[in-house]
């Protein structure tokens, strides 16, 4: 078997007395498709920060590609090939829907800090931007304020910023809260479309999005996973059933 | 021993006329996340009214309207300003208190001129109150003292035993949760920021005898302002007390001992080299602590800032 | 509102095509050439002191503004880099063998170099964030070394400064910068390369994202760039542009005091850049030159132009946080949309009588002035050409009348302004 993609073994986190995580083991493979859930409160935005080193795990560790990432910084990580969304919309809103995606192709491009390029030269700059944007459907708004575009249109935009360096793991918190059905809909067949090939790790409430889309769920409760698997064995699963599915799926219908 | 027993008494009148400026500014910063440039331009106010009022109605009339003024301007500074500003963001928001700061300096040039105004102790106060040695105490610098500490303690007293220092406290934490269980927060907000700048009135009220009724004198004590409530930690009233008494004794003592630093540097075991004249060093040996004493604060707050940027009291950064 | 603005999808890359080259050299062309033929037009020596100063300034408020506008830091002791670069110089000057040995118009560069040098110092632990900490160090290290003026004599000369003579450098093809004309041209050279060198430092990779950690440092972080190290890098390089502005001031003044160093220079670049508007690349440069204009002439005037200006600047936090250049900027849709033309009659009805009334308005300020300043038995003035006596009634009624009657009529037509405002701004014809 080859190296996970992202691996965690014991992953703890404590706020004061409050232990958040209480050990986490989990191996998410190459390309595939990971979806994160849990009644609120569980701890799963907890987790993605812990993973993206936002703040740093009381103790376990996280392996990116067989990598241990302890002690790095949130850049050095994304460096890595692993990059993430936020629950709340991340965006550069005073900059163009253009020149976000581009400043997200920058160091992947390998520009790093460098003042002896023009951007507006790059050719590959340019046209791999358009390319994102041709992918997210914004090419409409290219040369628009990020912070005018809708709610949706925000976030498709923060999917292409997500994506645009090329990382290989791609984390999701959260992509289609606060939408409507056909807003849902729409993300849900963009996110497919954008992470073809490429490892997926999502945190999602919306169950129809989940089953639609995850290979594989882990059911985060109180800080500790109860259940991984095929999206069928976790919905069978007792254990779910008693400690959140069952009342999330019943209110879905 | 004398001369320390004075400066101990030197220091903590300096000390606690910061920390009557420094008290409203933290409050002001916890509560509204804007630090207030002119903050000091309000002291200055509160001494040159103070004065204007002290020529028809005397000293102690001038104690008590000339912070009330100030506070009603501070009021309105945020009501039409400040509020307004507020929406383009924190930046703005210093920079508009700093453009207040130049404008009101410019103003009071405008009313009262370039010179110091003959702003002097009242007669009541216009004695020795003891001696030490021979150095005589001034009954005044113990009726500055005595109103500082007053102040303090009718502030704390606000803050932790009425229903609206209850409220301010409360939302110094959490000023979100405040407004939604429906208290104005804006009014608190507005409320504060006169308080504060009153406060800094009252400081400027009984300053002006003693460190002159000039211009300059926001200019001259603003920054070390700042400096104390960043060093003590932003928000945090104890740490603005703890740095306020710090920076005093620490200015105060550097002043009245004439320390160099060659004397310094010989004592750890360094020796002054020959032919000091021609040397790049020569200014960094001859050095004297009187010299350096108003720059200690910004010294400190460099060091505080690199290593701890909570400050010393402070529970956030920035 | 801006769903018109939207580009054509068919032409993804249209920024790319050919002729935007020309279109974006035409302003370096158009000021190359002012910069030129300027010394033509105002041939006399104290105008070209004053334009001399202009493009010094606008060197400063351009290396401000790459902190300000473009990295989100704000700076309250920016001009210690200026004056350490020119203070560097003023010693380069003097040391007669070293100097001698390049031409004058290469010195500024020295400037830079020690303006860089201490930006790295400082940079080094300032930039680990900004906001309000980036602040709060920058003003105490202004303090600090502003204070060190007056103890480290050695370098900055005590209450003295440091003076020295730029003609002793060895000539430039003949020339020894004695007439100002020279030194005109000299930094009149060095305002257009650092110009353009900050306009293409903004358009670099470490330029772009220096915005995007201004906007959002966070994010910034997860698309693989060290928010600290962008900041470093941009206030290392806003460093060495106000180190040339520093060796520029040496060249022209052949002296440096303490008065380069202190808050009061610091404060007054931001006022400055404020003004002319920190959303844009241009905007320092319209408020460099706007600000030493107001400062000629209204010192000239009057006793209290900082009054003034300083009114000037508060308004413009609270109103036109944008700047002048923001306020030229929000003219370009009507201007897209054709309908620019319907705005000049409103305009010309709302702001001539807004303009006299302030005119009326700084009167009446000038001759409170008078009257509680003046030497007693001094009743006489002068005030807009006219000499009258302060202490009579009828002056006081005519300024109050122009006031009222000024103010009155640009309140009452401002309503008609923003109408046509709204109605130069929306797409399609009159309803």
């Amino acid at each position: 078997m080859s190296t996970p993609a992202l691996e965690l073994t014991g992953l703890k986190k404590s706020f004061g007395k409050a232990e958040i995580i209480r050990g986490i083991d989990l191996s998410i493979g190459k390309a595939e498709r990971h979806a994160i859930i849990g009644p609120n409160g569980a701890g799963k935005s907890t987790l993605f920060n812990l993973i993206t080193a936002r703040f740093p795990p009381t103790s376990g560790t996280v392996k990116l590609h067989g990598e241990d990432l302890a002690g790095l910084q949130p850049f050095q990580i994304n460096r890595r090939g692993l990059s993430r969304s936020f629950q709340i919309t991340n965006i550069f809103p005073a900059m163009t829907v253009f020149e976000n995606v581009r400043c997200a192709l920058l160091w992947a491009q390998g520009y790093k800090y460098s003042f002896w390029n023009l951007v507006n030269r790059s050719r590959s700059l340019t046209e791999g931007a358009d390319a994102i944007l041709d992918q997210i459907n914004l090419l409409a708004r290219r040369d628009l304020p990020a912070g005018m575009l809708s709610y949706a249109e925000q976030r498709a935009l923060e999917i292409g910023i997500t994506i645009a360096g090329g990382a290989d793991v791609i984390m999701l918190d959260e992509p289609t809260a606060g939408m409507s059905h056909s807003e849902t809909d729409y993300i849900t067949d963009l996110i497919l479309k954008v992470t073809a090939g490429k490892t997926l790790i999502m945190v999602e409430h919306d169950m129809g999005v989940v089953f639609g889309l995850a290979d594989r769920i882990s059911v985060l409760v109180y800080g500790e996973i109860i259940a991984t698997g095929k999206p069928a064995d976790v919905r069978a699963d007792p254990k779910v059933q008693e400690a959140y599915l069952g009342a999330a799926l019943e209110a879905e219908h | 021993m004398e001369l320390i027993l004075v400066n101990v008494i030197d220091g903590l009148v300096t000390g606690l006329l910061l920390f009557m400026l420094s008290a409203g500014l933290t409050l002001i910063f916890s509560m509204m996340g804007v630090l207030n440039f002119a903050h000091a331009s309000f002291y200055m106010l509160g001494a040159y009214f103070a004065y204007q009022i002290s020529l028809a109605l005397g000293f102690w009339m001038g104690l008590l309207v000339a912070p009330l003024i100030v506070g009603v301007i501070g009021a309105g500074v945020e009501r039409y300003g400040l509020r307004r500003v507020h929406q383009y963001g924190h930046v703005p928001e210093l920079i508009f208190t700093f453009g207040l700061a130049l404008l009101i300096e410019e103003m009071v040039q405008f009313v009262w001129g370039k010179n110091t105004m003959p702003y002097s102790v009242p007669e009541v106060l216009n004695f020795t109150a003891f001696s030490i040695g021979a150095n005589s105490i001034p009954a005044y610098k113990i009726f500055m003292i005595f109103t500082s500490v007053a102040i303090f303690i009718g502030l704390l007293f606000v803050l932790n035993k009425t229903r609206v220092g209850m409220i301010i406290q409360a939302a110094l934490s959490y000023p979100r949760t405040v407004e939604a269980l429906g208290h104005n927060v804006p009014l608190i907000f507005m409320g504060v920021f006169g308080v504060g700048t009153a406060l800094a009135g009252v400081a400027g009220v009984i300053a002006g005898p003693v460190l002159g009724t000039f211009p300059g004198m926001a200019f001259v004590l603003g920054s070390i302002v700042f400096v104390t409530i960043v060093i003590g930690g932003l928000g945090s009233l104890w740490g603005a007390l703890v740095a306020s008494l710090m920076i005093g004794w620490i200015t105060t003592f550097a002043k009245s001992y004439n320390v160099q630093m060659s004397d310094i540097l010989n004592a750890v075991g360094i020796s002054t080299p020959e032919n000091l004249g021609n040397s790049v060093f020569r200014d960094l040996w001859t050095v004297t602590s009187p010299q350096i004493a108003d720059i200690l604060p910004y010294i400190l707050m460099v060091l505080i800032l690199i290593f701890r940027p909570a400050g010393l009291f402070g529970k956030r950064e920035s | 509102m801006n769903d018109e603005l939207t580009t054509d999808p068919s032409k993804p890359s249209q920024r790319m095509r050919a002729g935007s080259l020309s279109l974006t050299l035409t302003p370096w062309i158009v000021a190359a050439f002012l910069l030129l033929v300027l010394p033509f037009v105002f041939t006399n020596n104290s105008a070209i002191t004053i334009m001399n100063q202009m493009w010094i300034t606008v060197i400063f408020a351009l290396a401000y503004n790459m902190l300000l506008g473009q990295g989100g830091m704000l700076s309250f002791g920016h001009a210690v880099y200026a004056g350490v670069g020119g203070f560097a110089c003023m010693h380069i000057m003097n040391m007669s063998d070293f100097f001698a040995m390049f031409p004058l118009p290469v010195l500024p560069l020295f400037g830079g170099l020690f303006g860089m040098g201490l930006a790295l110092i400082v940079g080094s632990f300032s930039t680990r964030s900004a906001g309000t900490v980036f602040a709060m160090i920058s003003l105490g290290v202004g303090e600090l070394i502003a204070a060190c003026s007056v103890i480290i004599v050695a370098f900055f000369g005590g209450e003295e400064g440091i003076s020295g003579d730029r003609t002793y450098a060895m000539p430039f093809f003949g020339n020894e910068f004695l007439q100002p004309i020279d030194v005109y041209y000299l930094t009149s050279f060095w305002v257009l390369l650092s110009a353009a060198l900050m306009y293409l430092w903004s358009r670099t990779p470490v330029g772009r994202m220096a915005n995007a950690v201004r906007d959002n440092p966070e994010r910034a972080q997860f698309l693989g760039y060290s928010s600290r190290w962008v900041r470093f890098y941009s206030f290392v390089a806003s460093g060495f542009f106000a180190g040339v502005a520093g060796g520029l001031f040496g060249i022209n003044y052949e002296i440096l005091t303490e008065e380069n160093l202190n808050t009061a220079s610091s404060g007054v670049i931001l006022l400055v850049t404020f003004l002319g508007g920190v959303g844009f690349f241009f905007g320092p440069i319209i408020g460099a030159i706007v600000f030493t204009l107001l400062q000629t002439v209204l010192s000239l005037q009057t006793e209290l132009w900082a009054f003034y200006v300083g009114a000037l600047f508060l308004a413009t936090v609270m109103f036109f946080p944008g700047g002048l250049a923001g306020i030229l900027m929000m003219h370009v849709p009507a201007i897209k949309l054709g309908k620019a033309g319907g705005l000049v009659r409103p305009y010309i009805k709302t702001l001539v009588p807004a303009l006299i009334g302030i005119l009326g308005l700084a009167a009446l300020v000038e001759m409170t002035f008078h009257v509680r300043h003046a030497a007693t038995g001094d009743n006489e003035m002068t005030l807009f050409w006219t000499t009258f006596d302060s202490h009579a009634i009828l002056p006081w009624i005519i300024a109050i009348g122009v006031t009222v009657v000024g103010l009155g009529l640009a309140r009452a037509t401002l309503p008609a302004m923003k109408e046509a405002w709204s109605e130069a701004n929306s797409v399609g014809g009159k309803l």
